[in-house]
């Protein structure tokens, strides 16, 4: 990370008054940038804006050879821990601390370190048409390909018996599970509890969730909070599946075998897995609507409303992994990592795109220990309807529903609407607006670079070389993305950019020196913004050589953008399905 | 997650050290054997796939260290076993006295639910020893001592000679088979409205 020069007299941008009622980002007091955390004094005041670099701990875990750190007092098994073989990490030497504080995606951005990533493959731009199901299911630990797995994921008992893994037959992976087994009831034993072990460049983080383990070992550069993150949401599907009641199994029978339980359900568990690469839903906990007019999404409100009225717990209307309409009967809330693993189950379950089915699923921050009733009916190919109940017998009275919502939002236009938002994608950085202020009058970004003047910026993205962005409504549980657009135009550049405001999150809201209210980084590949307030958290990916002062006031701009269009991008429910 | 309906085995051995585990486990799964003595450190895993009527098996062996220092991984090992192997050595009084307490320890730490039926194989192994000549513990008393058990299969197995190895674990695999609990409905409960539908403290009724 480069820090900005911005001692050469940044411009202080004047702001108008008609918009003093948001929050500001400015380039006030940047050069006297004071150590550590500076507060916020009020929330509607101009944000001071620091760089952020001495906010960003350096990674403790990352210098050290094979370390293991525990739960409670750190490494205190270390040593001992040696007396189980078997666990071979790739010895390769451990990464020099890095300078940049900001390690970065070294290892997730292919071709220099050699190792795969099914996943990756190709250059796909759209997510739906990667390969389902289990990938390389003749791989085990002995193969040569399955060890250079950039990411690993198992799920395992507290017996050691494996219950799945992303890679390979998880039978022929039995004694790497036992292994698994025997380090986590190993540091148990000592009163302990392993956190994650650093082997060279890979990291092995577990969770232990009662008699069941889960596992993560990556190479991605990911910091732990964000791959225990994943475990948690891996965690998560498990229970939309079979419920915490799946533990009671373990008390009667240790040696209770619980993957044939979760038969058929591989696609499951790999589609989410891939959609910690593309979907930021994953780690910023909340979900995105598919835009819409106001009037068009009230009307799918209006007649999901109905329909929560006459005893559906949960109306859900999602196009893809975006929501239409939502709506929870009284009192009742929907978490969005509830919505995620539940549109994720049903995205990924092929046999609902056949015909209406009738599951039982289970919303693990709803409630964990028991089931709820999904009917599920496709209404074209790309939207969905899921009605939640907790009558076991209504499937027909759930039909019924779906018949009189189907009709209302054939009638009302919604459907189409929906398809043409599809077509029309959602914001371009292309579009955000841009006032005079911003196009001209402004001294040329970076004449050092050789650039050709500021018209080469907005050659490729938006204004100010703004790549892209996400806006997050903490009221509201709701994000707005920006479409890719050049020169992201990969989904290995997408998953790169996913990496770092999921680095970017993680250091915002670090939780012994956090949470932060803004940070500004420059590395090789971006200059990331990020500005957090009480309302909400905006990330933004500009061009690396994008001029700071002029990158704050863009971020100012996006903001201004989103509120316009809230109405279109967000939705306001009558009922309160939000927490 | 199999789609297959296959079954996976935990499989503990157990005995003391230098009596042949690890060449067993050897020359079970990869057909092997060598006169060096290594010593397992901790536990080593190994895995093989078995047929056995007309079902697939998946035996997930833990190989344990004999030596008493490792003792203490006992509870973390045990948990969950399907079946436990008692081996010692023909020529060695000692750790033939010992298979009690090997026996008795594992029934402490993974507390089987029903240790009385638990499936245990006991393995005398080494009988090629100098033409067994040099043999101390006489098959008679061994079956004596398994029969007092709740009736120990027993097999003399020579790893070194491949004799008897391939039976036992036929065995193995079959004892834990028969301890499997009958297949039961998974079924949580249902969310009940009335109550306030949202996470209660600790619902009723788990017929897991």
């Amino acid at each position: 990370m480069d820090s900005d020069p911005d001692t050469n007299g940044a411009p202080e941008p004047q702001l108008s008054e008609d918009e003093l009622r948001l929050s500001y980002l400015s380039l006030e007091d940047s050069r006297h940038v004071p150590q550590g955390v500076r507060l916020e004094r009020n929330g509607s005041l101009p944000a001071d804006f620091y760089d952020a670099r001495e906010d960003i701990k350096p990674d403790d875990v990352e210098a050290s050879p094979p370390r293991m750190v525990t739960g409670g007092r750190e490494g205190s098994s270390k040593g001992k821990i040696g007396l189980i073989e078997g666990l071979e990490m790739d010895g390769e030497a451990p990464p020099s601390p890095s300078s940049s504080g900001y390690a970065g995606e070294r290892g997730s951005s292919g071709g220099s370190s050699g190792t795969v990533e099914a996943a990756d493959g190709g250059e796909r731009v759209l997510h739906d048409d990667w390969d389902k199901g289990k990938q390389r299911i003749d791989e085990d630990d002995t193969s040569a390909s399955w060890r250079k797995r950039k990411k690993h994921f198992f799920v395992l008992s507290h017996s050691g018996k494996p219950i799945f893994s992303r890679y390979g037959d998880e039978h022929k992976l039995a004694g790497f599970s036992a292994t698994l087994q025997a380090i986590i009831s190993f540091v148990e034993n000592g009163g302990d509890r392993i956190k994650f072990v650093r082997a060279g460049r890979h990291q092995v983080v577990f969770l232990v969730k009662g008699p069941i383990y889960l596992v993560c070992i990556s190479c991605t550069e990911e910091p732990y909070e964000a791959l225990r993150g994943q475990l948690e949401l891996l965690y998560g599907q498990i229970l939309v599946i079979l419920t915490k009641s799946i533990d009671r199994c373990f008390v009667k029978n240790p040696k209770f075998d619980m993957a044939p339980l979760l038969g058929g359900t591989d696609a499951v568990f790999s589609s989410l897995i891939h959609s910690f690469g593309w979907n930021p839903a994953t780690f910023l906990h909340a979900y995105t609507c598919l835009p819409l007019a106001y009037s068009t999404r009230q009307a799918a409100v209006a007649i999901l409303q109905d329909v929560a009225d006459s005893g559906v717990l949960f109306a859900i209307l999602m196009c893809r992994h975006k929501v239409v309409s939502l709506v929870g009967a009284q009192k009742a809330s929907l978490h969005p990592d509830d919505m995620l693993l539940l549109s994720n189950f049903i995205l990924s379950t092929e046999s609902f795109r056949t015909s209406e089915a009738f599951s039982p699923i289970c919303l693990p921050h709803y409630n964990s220990m028991a089931f709820l009733y999904a009917y599920v009916h496709y209404l074209d190919v790309d939207t969905y309807l899921a009605l939640l109940s907790t009558n076991s017998e209504g499937f027909y009275h759930l039909k019924e529903c779906r018949i009189q919502i189907e009709s209302v939002l054939v009638k009302s236009n919604v459907l189409c609407e929906v398809q043409k938002s599809i077509l029309d994608g959602g914001l371009h950085v292309e579009d955000l607006p841009v006032d005079s202020s911003l196009r001209s009058g402004l001294p040329c970004p970076h004449p050092s670079q050789g650039r050709a003047g500021p018209s080469s910026m907005s050659d490729i993205g938006g204004p100010a070389g703004l790549w892209h962005f996400i806006y997050r409504s903490i009221n509201l549980d709701q994000y707005v993305s920006s479409e890719f657009s050049s020169p992201l135009n990969s989904s290995r550049l997408h998953k790169r950019l996913y990496r770092a405001y999921q680095k970017l999150y993680v250091s915002m809201h670090d939780r012994q020196i956090g949470p932060h209210k803004t940070q500004f980084r420059r590395d090789e590949n971006y200059v990331l913004l990020c500005w957090i307030t009480q309302d909400f958290e905006l990330y933004a990916a500009f061009d690396p050589l994008a001029d700071k002062a002029l990158a704050i006031k863009t971020c100012n701009r996006v903001c201004q953008w989103v509120r316009d269009l809230e109405n279109e991008i967000f939705l306001f429910g009558g009922s309160p399905f939000s927490w | 997650m199999a789609s297959r309906r296959r079954m996976l085995l935990k499989v503990i051995i157990l005995g003391d050290s230098g009596v042949g585990k690890t060449s067993l486990m050897n020359q079970y799964v990869n057909k092997k054997f060598s006169n060096q003595y290594k010593a397992t450190i901790g536990a080593d895993f190994l895995t093989k796939e078995i047929q056995f009527e007309d079902r697939l098996f998946t035996l997930q062996i833990w190989d344990t260290a004999g030596q008493e220092r490792f003792q203490s991984l006992g509870v973390a090992f045990y948990r969950g076993a399907d079946c436990c192997v008692l081996v010692y050595d023909v020529n060695v009084m000692k750790s033939f006295d010992n298979l009690n307490n090997w026996r008795e320890e594992f029934l402490i730490q993974a507390s089987p639910s029903d240790p009385e039926n638990f499936p245990f194989v006991v393995l005398g192994n080494k009988i090629d020893i100098d033409g067994g000549n040099s043999r101390v513990v006489s098959e008679k008393k061994a079956r004596a001592w398994c029969a007092s058990k709740g009736n120990i299969p027993y097999f003399e197995t020579s790893a070194k000679e491949g004799f008897n190895v391939e039976a036992a674990f036929q065995c193995i695999a079959k004892n834990a088979l028969k301890n499997e609990p009958e297949e039961e409905i998974y079924l949580p409960d249902t969310i009940d409205v009335s109550s306030g539908g949202r996470q209660q403290g600790s619902p009723s009724g788990c017929e897991c």
